[in-house]
C-alpha cells in the first residue's frame, strides 16, 4: 500500500503541471491578498471615521429626545478568505428608542469612489474555487484512463493488491499534491496578514482559518473524485480530458449564474408587502389617536402638542415610511435652546406629554416589529435562502456556504450585527428609564443643564463565537463530506467491476 | 486549405465537444433572453415614469420663469438600453440620473441658484440573495466562449502528431501555412455553428416578444456584437494553435492552455484593475463636503462684509445676482472636479486592465450595446450640454421681458412671468453610434494585432515543428 502511494506520489510531483500549479497559486494568492489587505484597510479607516463622526454628534445632542445614534459595523479581517455579503450590506444603522432597527433599514458609509464597483473583486475563497477544483480536474482525469492507456494498469493488477486498495493509494497521493500548493498559498496569505498593522488576529480567527482550509480540502477531494469518476468511466484520456473541463465549465462558470438567473421572483410577495404594511399602517393611527385623545383630556386647552410655548430651538416632527422594505416610524423631539419666560408655567404640562408619548412610542415599535419581523422573513430571507439551496446542488455552492460560514460574513453572520444593534436599542431605552429621562426637562429642553450622555454604555459588536461558526458551517461541510464519500463509492464499484 | 478546413470541420461535428459547447451556449443564450424580457419592461417603465414626473415638475415650475431657473430643470435620467442584454456593464453600480440642487441660504431671504450635481449610486443594500455574474452575452462570449474555443484546439497539432496523422498529411504538397490556416478556418466554423445557433435562438425569443421592439439600428449593432464575438474566438483559437503547436503532448498542452485562460480570463480583469484603482486616490466623499462648506463659508463671508456698508438698491441687487450664481458655479465646480477624480481613477483601472483580450472585448461589447461605463460618460456629457441648453433659454426668455432687469439669480431681478413648459428644452439621453465606434476603434484595433500576433506566433512555431 505504502509503496503504491509513493510511487503514485513521485509521479505527480515530477510532473509540469504540479509545478505550473504551484506557481500559478502562488502568484494569484500573494497579488489578490496584498490587493484584499489594502482594500480592508481602508474599509477600516472609514469605520473609524464614521465610529468617531457619530460619537460626537451623540454629544453633540443637548436634549435627550434629539438623541439618536447610529451604530456602525466593523468590516471583517477575515472578509479576505470570503468576502461574502461583507462589503455588499449596509454597514451603518440607527439605533432609536421609537424604532426597531433591521438590515434593512442600514446605510452605508465610506466609499470614496461607488464606480470603482464594476469591476469585481476577487477573495481567497474564488481563486481556490477556480484555480484548485481546476487542478484537481487536472490531476485526476488520467489516473484511470491513462494507466489503461498505457497498459500499466493491467501490469499493477497482476501483483496481489486489493483494487481498493490501488484507488486510495492514487487518491491519497494526488491529495497529497494538491495539498501542496493549498498550504504553501494559505500560509503566505496569513503570513501577509499577519504582518498588516491594521489586522489583529485572535487565536479564535486561526481556528476559522483552520476550519476554512478543512473545508478547502474536502471540496478539493470532492473535484478530484469527480475526475477520477469521468476516468473510470471513460476509455481514453482525451474524452476525460474533454468531459472533466466541460463538467467543470458548468459547475463553476454556468450552474450558479444559469440557477439564479431563472428563478423569477415571485408576485405574492407584493401583496404581502401591501398587506402587511396596511396593517402597520393601522397601528400607528391607533397611535395617532391616542396621542389626540391625550391632548384633548389634558389640563392645557386645544390640541396643539406644541402647546403654545415661545422658545428658539429645534424640532422634528417626521414620518419615516418605507412601504417597500416595511419601515414606519415617528420622529418626534425638541431642542429647546431658550425658553420665553411666559411659557415657564406651560413646562410641565409638555414635561408629562412627553412622559406619556415616549413609553407609548417604545411600546408601539416593538409592537410594529411583532408585525414586521416574519413579515421581512417571509419576504426578503425566505427567497434568499432557496437561491442559497439551490446553489448547493453544486460543490462550488457548498463550498461558498461554508466557508462563509467560517470566517462569519455569510447572511447570519451580518445579521448577528443587526441583532446586537436591537439589544443595544434595549440598553439605550434602559438608560433613559434609569434616569428617568422622559420627565426630564432635558428631554426637550436644554436651557437649564443639558442632556448627560456620559453613562450610556458604548455599542461594541462582537462577532460570534468560534463554536457558532462551527455550528453554522457544520451542515454544508457534512454535504461535502457526504459527496466525498458517495464518489469514492462509485469510483469504487465502477473499478471493481471495470476490465482492465 | 478548404479541403483541410472540411476535414476539421467534419471531424469536430460528429465529436462529444461539439455535442456539449451546442447545449451549454444555448441553455445559456435561452436563459439571459428569459432574464432580459421579465427585467427589461419593468425598466422601461420605470424610466418612462420618472420621466412624467421630471416633467411635471418643469410644468409646476413654470409658472414663472425665476421659480423655473432657480429650481432648474428637474432630475434628468439615463435612458435603459435595449441591448443591456449583451453585456451588463456593471450598470447597477452607475447612477442613472444626474440631478440638480440649490442651497438654502441661511440669511436675507436670499436662495441658492440651481446647478448640477451629480449623485452616487445607491446600492441595493436590501438585496440579501447571493451574488453572481449576470449571464449577459458578454459574459457568455468572455467566459464560456473561449474556453470552447481553447477546447477546440488544444490538440489540433498536437493530437495529429500524437496518431501520426500530421505526418500522413505534411507528405502531401501542401504549403505549412496552409494547414494553419485550414485548421484555424475549421475550428473557427465549427465554434461559430452553436454559438451562431444559440444566438439567434436568443434573438429569436427576444425578437418575438411584444415588449421589445429591435430597431433597425439595434440590428447593426448585435451584427457587429457577433463578428466581434468571433474575432474574439479566433484569437483563443489561434492561442490554442500556438501552443498545440510548441507542446508534444495534447494534454500538456491544454493544461497549459488552461492556466493561461484562468489567469488572463478569470483573474488578470478584477485584480488588475484592483491594483490599478489603488494607486491613485480621488476625493474622498468627507473631503468633498468639507471643500463645499469651506467655499460656501467664504462666499457668505464676503456677502456680510459687502452689507455691512451701506450701499444703493440698485447695486444691491446687482450684487446679489452675482453672489447668487458665484456661489452656484463655485459649487458645480467642485463637484465636477470630485467626479472628475473618480472618473480618472476608473479609467486608469480600465485601461491597465486592456491586457487581457476579455476585457477589451468587455469594453467594445459595452460600448456597442450602450451600457457600461463609456456609455455613462456619454450620459454625463448629454446632461452638461443640457445644462448649458436650459441656462441659455433662461437668460434668452429674460431678455425677451421688457419689465425684467435682466439679473439672473434673484427675484427681484429676474422676470416671473409664466413660461410655455412645451418651450422648456426637454432632456433626451442619445445614443451614438458613430461615437461608439471613435471610441471603441482602438479596442479592436488592439483586438486585431493581438490576434494576428498570436497567429505570426503559430505560424512560427507550426513552420519549426517537427514532426
Amino acid at each position: 500500500m505504502l509503496t503504491l502511494i509513493r510511487r503514485e506520489l513521485l509521479d505527480n510531483l515530477m510532473t509540469f503541471r504540479f509545478a505550473a500549479a504551484v506557481f500559478i497559486m502562488l502568484l494569484l494568492v500573494v497579488a489578490n491578498t496584498v490587493v484584499l489587505i489594502k482594500d480592508y484597510e481602508r474599509r477600516l479607516v472609514d469605520y473609524n471615521t464614521a465610529v468617531k463622526t457619530h460619537h460626537q454628534q451623540l454629544q453633540d445632542k443637548k436634549t435627550y429626545s434629539a438623541g439618536r445614534l447610529h451604530v456602525d459595523r466593523p468590516p471583517n479581517p477575515l472578509s479576505i478568505f470570503n468576502i461574502g455579503m461583507d462589503k455588499q450590506l449596509g454597514n451603518q444603522v440607527e439605533v432609536y428608542f421609537g424604532f426597531v432597527p433591521t438590515l434593512w433599514d442600514a446605510k452605508m458609509h465610506g466609499s470614496d469612489n461607488p464606480i470603482m464597483n464594476i469591476f469585481s473583486s476577487i477573495d481567497i475563497a474564488f481563486i481556490f474555487k477556480v484555480v484548485l477544483s481546476l487542478l484537481a480536474l487536472i490531476f485526476a482525469y488520467d489516473t484511470l484512463a491513462g494507466e489503461r492507456e498505457q497498459g500499466t494498469l493491467r501490469l499493477v493488477l497482476t501483483h496481489p493488491v486489493r483494487r481498493g486498495h490501488i484507488l486510495f493509494a492514487k487518491y491519497m497521493s494526488a491529495m497529497v499534491c494538491l495539498l501542496v500548493p493549498l498550504f504553501m498559498s494559505v500560509s503566505l496569505a496569513v503570513i501577509l496578514l499577519t504582518t498588516s498593522t491594521s489586522i489583529s488576529l485572535s487565536t479564535d480567527d486561526f481556528l476559522r482559518i483552520v476550519g476554512f482550509i478543512l473545508t478547502t480540502i474536502v471540496y478539493l477531494s470532492v473535484f478530484y473524485l469527480i475526475g477520477m469518476l469521468i476516468s473510470a468511466v471513460t476509455r481514453r484520456t482525451g474524452t476525460a480530458l474533454m468531459l472533466s473541463m466541460f463538467v467543470w465549465g458548468f459547475w463553476v462558470l454556468i450552474y450558479p449564474n444559469m440557477v439564479l438567473a431563472s428563478i423569477l421572483p415571485q408576485r405574492t410577495v407584493e401583496a404581502r408587502t401591501a398587506s402587511t404594511f396596511s396593517q402597520i399602517e393601522q397601528l400607528w393611527e391607533e397611535f395617532e389617536k391616542e396621542q389626540e385623545q391625550y391632548l384633548k383630556n389634558d389640563a392645557v386647552p386645544g390640541e396643539n402638542p406644541g402647546f403654545g410655548i415661545g422658545w428658539v430651538g429645534s424640532s422634528m416632527n417626521r414620518l419615516n415610511k418605507d412601504a417597500a422594505t416595511l419601515q414606519y416610524y415617528y420622529k418626534k423631539g425638541m431642542d429647546i435652546s431658550e425658553l420665553d419666560e411666559r411659557s415657564e408655567p406651560l413646562m410641565p404640562h409638555v414635561q408629562s406629554y412627553y412622559q406619556f408619548l415616549v413609553p407609548l412610542t417604545i411600546d408601539m415599535a416593538d409592537r410594529t416589529w411583532l408585525i414586521r419581523k416574519p413579515a421581512l422573513e417571509k419576504i426578503f430571507v425566505h427567497p434568499a435562502r432557496i437561491d442559497r439551496i439551490l446553489l448547493k446542488v453544486s460543490p462550488i455552492g457548498m463550498y461558498d456556504a461554508a466557508t462563509q460560514a467560517w470566517v462569519g460574513t455569510d447572511l447570519l453572520g451580518i445579521r448577528d450585527f443587526f441583532r446586537a444593534a436591537r439589544q443595544y436599542r434595549r440598553v439605550f431605552i434602559n438608560f433613559f428609564y434609569d434616569k428617568n429621562a422622559f420627565a426630564a426637562r432635558q428631554w426637550i429642553a436644554a436651557d437649564k443643564g443639558a442632556a448627560d450622555w456620559r453613562t450610556l454604555p458604548q455599542f461594541s459588536f462582537q462577532r460570534s463565537g468560534i463554536g457558532i461558526n462551527v455550528k453554522r458551517a457544520f451542515p454544508d461541510l457534512c454535504l461535502l463530506l457526504i459527496t466525498n464519500v458517495v464518489l469514492f463509492v462509485v469510483i469504487f464499484l465502477i473499478f471493481i467491476k471495470s476490465e482492465v | 486549405m478548404w479541403h483541410i478546413a472540411k476535414r476539421e470541420l467534419y471531424d469536430n461535428l460528429n465529436s462529444l465537444r461539439f455535442a456539449l459547447a451546442t447545449v451549454l451556449l444555448l441553455g445559456l443564450m435561452l436563459t439571459n433572453a428569459a432574464v432580459y424580457l421579465h427585467e427589461h419592461p419593468k425598466r422601461i417603465q420605470k424610466y418612462n415614469a420618472s420621466i412624467n414626473e421630471a416633467l411635471t415638475g418643469v410644468t409646476t415650475r413654470a409658472e414663472s420663469l425665476y421659480t423655473l431657473a432657480q429650481e432648474g430643470p428637474g432630475l434628468l435620467y439615463k435612458k435603459p438600453s435595449t441591448l443591456r442584454f449583451c453585456a451588463e456593464g456593471g450598470e447597477p453600480f452607475l447612477p442613472n440620473v444626474v440631478g440638480g440642487t440649490f442651497l438654502w441660504s441661511s440669511s436675507g431671504g436670499l436662495k441658492g441658484f440651481w446647478r448640477l450635481n451629480y449623485p452616487s449610486t445607491s446600492p441595493n443594500l436590501t438585496d440579501i440573495r447571493p451574488n453572481v455574474t449576470k449571464v449577459d452575452w458578454a459574459f457568455i462570449i468572455g467566459y464560456v466562449l473561449s474556453l470552447i474555443a481553447i477546447l477546440f484546439t488544444f490538440d489540433a497539432v498536437s493530437g495529429e502528431r500524437e496518431r501520426g496523422t500530421l505526418r500522413l498529411m505534411l507528405a502531401n504538397p501542401i504549403p505549412r501555412h496552409t494547414v494553419l490556416i485550414g485548421k484555424l478556418l475549421g475550428a473557427l466554423i465549427s465554434v461559430s455553428i452553436p454559438f451562431a445557433l444559440a444566438v439567434l435562438m436568443n434573438l429569436l425569443v427576444i425578437s418575438t416578444s411584444s415588449t421589445v421592439q429591435l430597431g433597425a439600428d439595434a440590428w447593426g449593432r448585435l451584427g457587429i456584437i457577433f463578428f466581434i464575438a468571433l474575432l474574439y474566438a479566433s484569437l483563443f483559437l489561434a492561442l490554442g494553435l500556438l501552443v498545440s503547436a510548441r507542446v508534444s503532448r495534447s494534454a500538456v498542452s491544454l493544461v497549459i492552455l488552461l492556466l493561461i485562460w484562468v489567469t488572463f480570463v478569470v483573474f488578470v480583469p478584477s485584480t488588475l484593475a484592483s491594483i490599478a484603482g489603488g494607486f491613485s486616490s480621488p476625493m474622498s466623499t468627507d473631503e468633498l463636503w468639507q471643500r463645499r462648506g469651506e467655499l460656501y463659508a467664504k462666499r457668505w463671508e464676503r456677502y456680510d462684509a459687502y452689507f455691512a456698508e451701506r450701499v444703493e438698491r440698485s447695486k444691491e441687487i446687482q450684487f446679489k445676482g452675482e453672489h447668487v450664481i458665484a456661489e452656484a458655479e463655485e459649487q458645480e465646480r467642485v463637484n465636477e472636479e470630485h467626479l472628475a477624480q473618480q472618473i480618472a481613477q476608473v479609467k486608469f483601472a480600465r485601461g491597465t486592465t486592456r491586457v487581457s483580450p476579455i476585457a477589451i472585448s468587455q469594453h467594445l461589447f459595452e460600448s456597442f450595446a450602450g451600457t457600461g461605463f463609456e456609455r455613462h460618460l456619454q450620459f454625463l456629457e448629454n446632461a452638461r450640454t443640457h445644462a448649458r441648453q436650459f441656462r441659455k433659454f433662461i437668460a434668452d426668455t429674460d431678455s425677451g421681458d421688457p419689465e425684467s432687469s435682466h439679473i439672473i439669480g434673484i427675484r427681484e431681478g429676474m422676470s416671473e412671468k409664466p413660461v410655455n413648459p412645451a418651450a422648456v428644452p426637454k432632456f433626451e439621453d442619445m445614443l451614438n453610434l458613430s461615437r461608439d465606434f471613435n471610441a471603441a476603434l482602438m479596442d479592436l484595433l488592439l483586438l486585431v494585432l493581438l490576434f494576428v500576433v498570436l497567429l505570426s506566433g503559430a505560424y512560427l512555431a507550426f513552420v519549426r515543428v517537427e514532426v
